[in-house]
């Protein structure tokens, strides 16, 4: 029975793990029912004695206490419905991300594997095309599943960051050569600028790369096709400003306020393309926030956006 | 090449095709690469002869990475042996648990192709690394 109470006692720290607020967690709210009934009963008790005769005041007391527990039973119901199915959907998307990693990654090696071998081959002229097709569909997935995960890990508070000092624009120009494939299908140029002796940055580089593969893909994804966009990178007196400006799609004003939302993707961007999950501007939010860093933008549905990001210089 | 001045490289992996990759490339580079598929052979094929390097899956059947890896350590005849992890889990509590308990290096598989992975064992093993 002990042991049992102490793991019933646990739950709060499991509340915690699972990211479950106070008030959705079961055991919290039995407690806080139980403080509510006794504090009414007390309540009742006192006024009803005062009043009336004992046999009123038991009776008024006890009626309060049961209809007091009655609601609070429902309300605790839903709250441990509704932390029961949190805990479902985070579990649920690790289990499947973690069970996704392994395949993804035999793909990714045993096509290394095969490709040195193939080099030496007459044909592979012809046949590269095809092998960069499946490679990319597995980057694409891999880096999915790995999003996924990082959600996840950042809801939780356990992910790993590697903290260094590090070049942003040189880290840009990486992303953005990265991207080549991309702007040639869309036909979409980038234009990068920077301020000479630009700081450098106290962050996690892995980490960095992913926020800014995301805001740099994004512009080019939502921009019109032999459109451009323009990434500049300003030495402000905080540390670093980036602009990051597309001439696309743009967001509708009444949808600005969620963009940063989990799995959030505005009716503009799921209608001109299908793919994506809507995650990437979520992770970059709480990943810049670890940084000390902060996004935000300015966007008119039509017109195009403008992201901006602050960094601190690392001191 | 001599058989004996092959580095040994034993890596432990439960996932067969994984196990194909990693020992393809790593016989392809001159090393003599060992397999084992639990956590149980692992320990076996180390009694029956001291690698100069591990690569380390955690999640194994019979016994886990970082039983093995414990296990490792503690005996004198291996504990100076490098240890590279290589894993998809990624969360902070298993990175500084498996660095607490005396790994070299922690790889996460989907973020490493083998040339990373060649390179990440030529380090550890003090070689110079082919910078083409």
């Amino acid at each position: 029975m002990f042991w049992k109470f102490l793991d019933d006692i646990n739950f709060i720290a499991r509340c915690k793990k699972y990211n479950i607020g106070l008030w959705q967690c079961p055991n919290f709210l039995f407690l806080l029912m139980g403080i509510v009934t006794a504090a009414v009963m007390f309540g009742t008790y006192f006024l009803s004695q005062r009043f009336y005769d004992e046999t009123t005041t038991i009776a008024s007391v006890s009626l309060s206490a049961v209809l007091i527990m009655t609601i609070g039973y429902f309300i605790v119901q839903s709250a441990e419905r509704l932390a029961l199915a949190n805990i479902i959907k985070t579990e649920f998307i690790s289990i499947l991300s973690h069970q996704l990693c392994s395949p993804l990654s035999s793909i990714k090696w045993n096509f290394e594997v095969l490709r040195e071998d193939l080099k030496k081959n007459e044909s592979f002229r012809k046949q590269e095309v095809f092998l960069n097709n499946i490679q990319e569909a597995n980057e694409k997935m891999l880096k999915m599943v790995t999003q996924l995960l990082e959600v996840v890990r950042i809801d939780q508070g356990r992910v790993a960051f590697e903290m260094e000092n590090i070049r942003l624009e040189g880290l840009i120009e990486e992303v953005i050569a990265e991207l080549k494939n991309t702007c040639d299908d869309m036909k979409v140029g980038v234009d990068f600028q920077y301020d000479k002796n630009l700081p450098l940055v106290h962050a996690d580089l892995k980490k960095m790369k992913v926020v800014l593969d995301n805001l740099i893909s994004n512009a080019v994804k939502y921009s019109h096709k032999n459109g451009k966009i323009e990434v500049t990178a300003e030495k402000d007196n905080k540390g670093i400003l980036l602009k990051i400006r597309d001439y696309g799609v743009g967001i509708p004003q009444y949808q600005h306020s969620r963009i940063f939302e989990k799995f959030f993707r505005s009716n503009n961007s799921s209608r001109y393309r299908t793919e994506g999950v809507g995650i990437g501007l979520y992770l970059a939010k709480a990943i810049l926030k670890h940084f000390g860093g902060e996004v935000w933008f300015e966007s008119k549905e039509g017109k195009g956006s403008t992201f901006y990001v602050s960094l601190p210089a690392a001191s | 090449m001599d058989k004996s001045l092959k580095k040994k490289i034993l890596i432990v992996e439960d996932d067969r095709s994984l196990q194909n990759a990693l020992v393809e490339i790593i016989s392809r580079e001159g090393f003599e690469a060992v397999s084992a598929f639990d956590g149980e052979e692992a320990m076996e094929k180390l009694k029956e002869g001291k690698p100069d390097l591990i690569l380390l899956d955690i999640i194994l059947p019979k016994k886990d990475g970082y039983e093995v890896l414990e296990e490792i350590k503690k005996d004198e005849k291996t504990k100076n042996i490098p240890v590279l992890i290589l894993t998809n889990l990624e969360e902070i509590d298993n990175v500084q648990k498996a660095l607490d308990l005396g790994a070299t290096t922690f790889m996460v598989k989907s973020d490493f192709s083998l040339k990373d992975i060649l390179e990440k064992i030529k380090v550890a093993l003090g070689q110079d690394v082919d910078k083409s």
